[in-house]
């Protein structure tokens, strides 16, 4: 059997007593950029939530079903939720950097709290590491003590991406990353995505179509909390077997 | 045409009426301040420097001064803490049961009657311990700060947007270490706020030292089991004096009070580091 970098088994998530996910069975491979798109409010970002436990933070929530994290069920009764989330990494709609940390504090925050560094050095090493990977090092390594507000709206983003890689995460969690960006800075973090899917698993939302087909391997098309139809970018976008998908893509959905 | 005309004059003479009404709202401050520098500067500028050294039969104020400083670090010492921890809880579980009952009777602690406060500490401190002290009279005040602090807590954090709460938890954070070591500093300029709001008040409560401070003017603390003198408490006894020097040191008295609380509340007003979200 194969091992997906994500798997959810009849997966339903409730706020209250409305249902929000449907019931979605859903696997995702390693090393892929998959994309869940659909309208605002059909259920993307929750079920994004669901992938690392961070949903649990709303109190309403419901979960029910399965999450497969490589091949473990992080909804089991032994898990904890902290080292879930310290394996799947997150991006926010909202650029996000800790408004009152440097841009270095803000890289090292995560693995200081979390005692996983141990010398300033090997710090050092890592925040730039982590720089490097979200291709921020050159336009930042100048003013690594200066503070977020000094940056544009896309190099934040990229700054929150370091700031994710930075614990060494397997998987990447987006939330309409490019929502708040301007169009050049969306294209630096499109291109980084490509960078970024040699070594992590990457889940994007987006309510754009366009994106999806841009940066995805594989896209699901997510509508009032059911999945209508997934498969490889390219079938989806040239020849969508479902009604409601095709409806979406040419902007005829209601 | 003529009703643009109308219109504009309704406008101006609205505009005229509520500048006169603020004006006279905020007026008794500037009178309040005015009264006070105006008598106080002559009595201080006559004595000079020994005012706030002295003993009070010598001329000066200076255990009330003392006193004061005293009062408003035991009370934070005893009183932050603790404030702290209930504002963070009020933020933190704002639905359960407890965190409801907390924020309602945080907001009637801020409206009590400041008195029954002296009152209550009287009898659970001062009485056990058969004197009046700077411990019972810094209970007092504590209990006076602590809702001012851990409402503007609570408030400063709840302010935070959710995104940050999110980031701290998807970092892998626990609980206690997203709320000390992310959102707390991220909020500390709303809950310095409160801190100096609670001390500028603190620093000039009378009612809840009446029963619980005793007063001393006519040589410094030297214990905290022991009664001290406060400047709210000095002006209230010296004003009760027939004598018109005595008077005079009220005014003077009033003055540093008055200067103490400005001293305290200014920097609410100059921005410490201001953190753009």
């Amino acid at each position: 059997m194969k091992e997906y970098a994500i798997e959810t088994k009849d997966l339903k998530i409730y706020y209250g007593k409305k249902e929000v996910i449907k019931g979605i069975n859903l696997r995702i491979p390693k090393n892929t950029i998959f994309t869940i798109m659909g309208p605002s409010g059909c259920g993307k970002s929750t079920l994004l939530r669901s992938f690392n436990r961070l949903l649990e933070l709303n109190m309403d929530a419901k979960i029910e079903g399965e999450v497969l994290i490589f091949g473990k069920n992080i909804y089991g009764e032994d898990v904890d939720p902290i080292s879930i989330r310290r394996k799947v990494g997150m991006v926010f709609q909202y650029p996000n950097p800790f408004p009152h940390l440097t841009l270095y504090d803000n890289i090292a925050i995560g693995l200081k709290l979390n005692n996983l560094v141990k010398s300033k050095e090997e710090m050092d090493k890592r925040v730039r590491w982590a720089l490097e990977k979200a291709s921020l090092w050159d336009e930042v390594k100048d003013r690594l003590y200066e503070y977020p507000a000094s940056l544009s709206g896309g190099q934040k983003q990229r700054l929150v991406i370091a700031r994710a890689l930075a614990l060494k995460p397997k998987i990447l969690l987006m939330d309409e990353p490019t929502a708040n960006v301007d169009p050049v800075g969306t294209k630096n973090i499109e291109k980084l995505l490509f960078e970024l899917k040699k070594d992590y698993t990457i889940v994007l939302v987006t309510h754009e179509p366009a994106q999806a087909a841009r940066t995805s391997d594989f896209v699901g098309f997510l509508y009032l909390g059911k999945l209508i139809e997934v498969g490889p970018t390219k079938y989806i976008f040239e020849k969508p077997k479902n009604e409601l998908t095709e409806k979406y893509l040419t902007g005829s959905l209601v | 045409m003529s009703g643009y005309k109308t219109r504009r004059g309704k406008d101006i003479s609205f505009i005229i009426g509520i500048t006169i009404l603020t004006f006279l709202g905020i007026l008794p401050l500037f009178h309040i301040i005015a009264t006070v520098f105006i008598n106080g500067v002559p009595i201080i500028a006559k004595k000079g420097i020994s005012f706030l050294t002295n003993t009070l039969s010598n001329g000066g104020i200076g255990p009330a001064i003392a006193g004061t400083f005293i009062l408003i670090f035991l009370s934070s010492l005893i009183g932050l803490p603790v404030a702290l921890l209930v504002g963070i809880y009020a933020y933190e579980y704002p639905e359960s049961k407890i965190g409801r009952a907390t924020k309602t009777l945080l907001q009637i602690m801020l409206e009590f009657p400041t008195i029954l406060v002296g009152v209550f500490v009287m009898s659970m401190i001062a009485i056990p311990m058969g004197t009046y002290s700077a411990i019972a009279g810094a209970f007092a005040l504590a209990i006076i700060l602590m809702p001012y602090v851990a409402v503007y807590t609570q408030e400063a954090m709840r302010e935070i947007p959710f995104t940050y709460r999110e980031a701290s938890f998807g970092l892998g954070l626990s609980r206690v270490k997203v709320i000390f070591q992310i959102l707390v500093p991220l909020s500390k300029r709303g809950i310095l706020t409160g801190v100096l709001i609670g001390l500028a008040k603190v620093a000039g409560e009378t009612a809840p030292l009446l029963f619980t401070v005793g007063g001393l003017y006519e040589s410094y603390p030297a214990s905290i089991t022991e009664p001290v003198g406060a400047i709210p408490l000095l002006i209230y006894t010296l004003v009760q004096s027939p004598s018109k020097a005595d008077h005079m040191m009220a005014w003077g008295a009033s003055l540093i009070l008055l200067l103490i609380f400005l001293l305290i509340f200014i920097p609410i007003r100059l921005k410490l580091r201001e953190v753009r979200l």
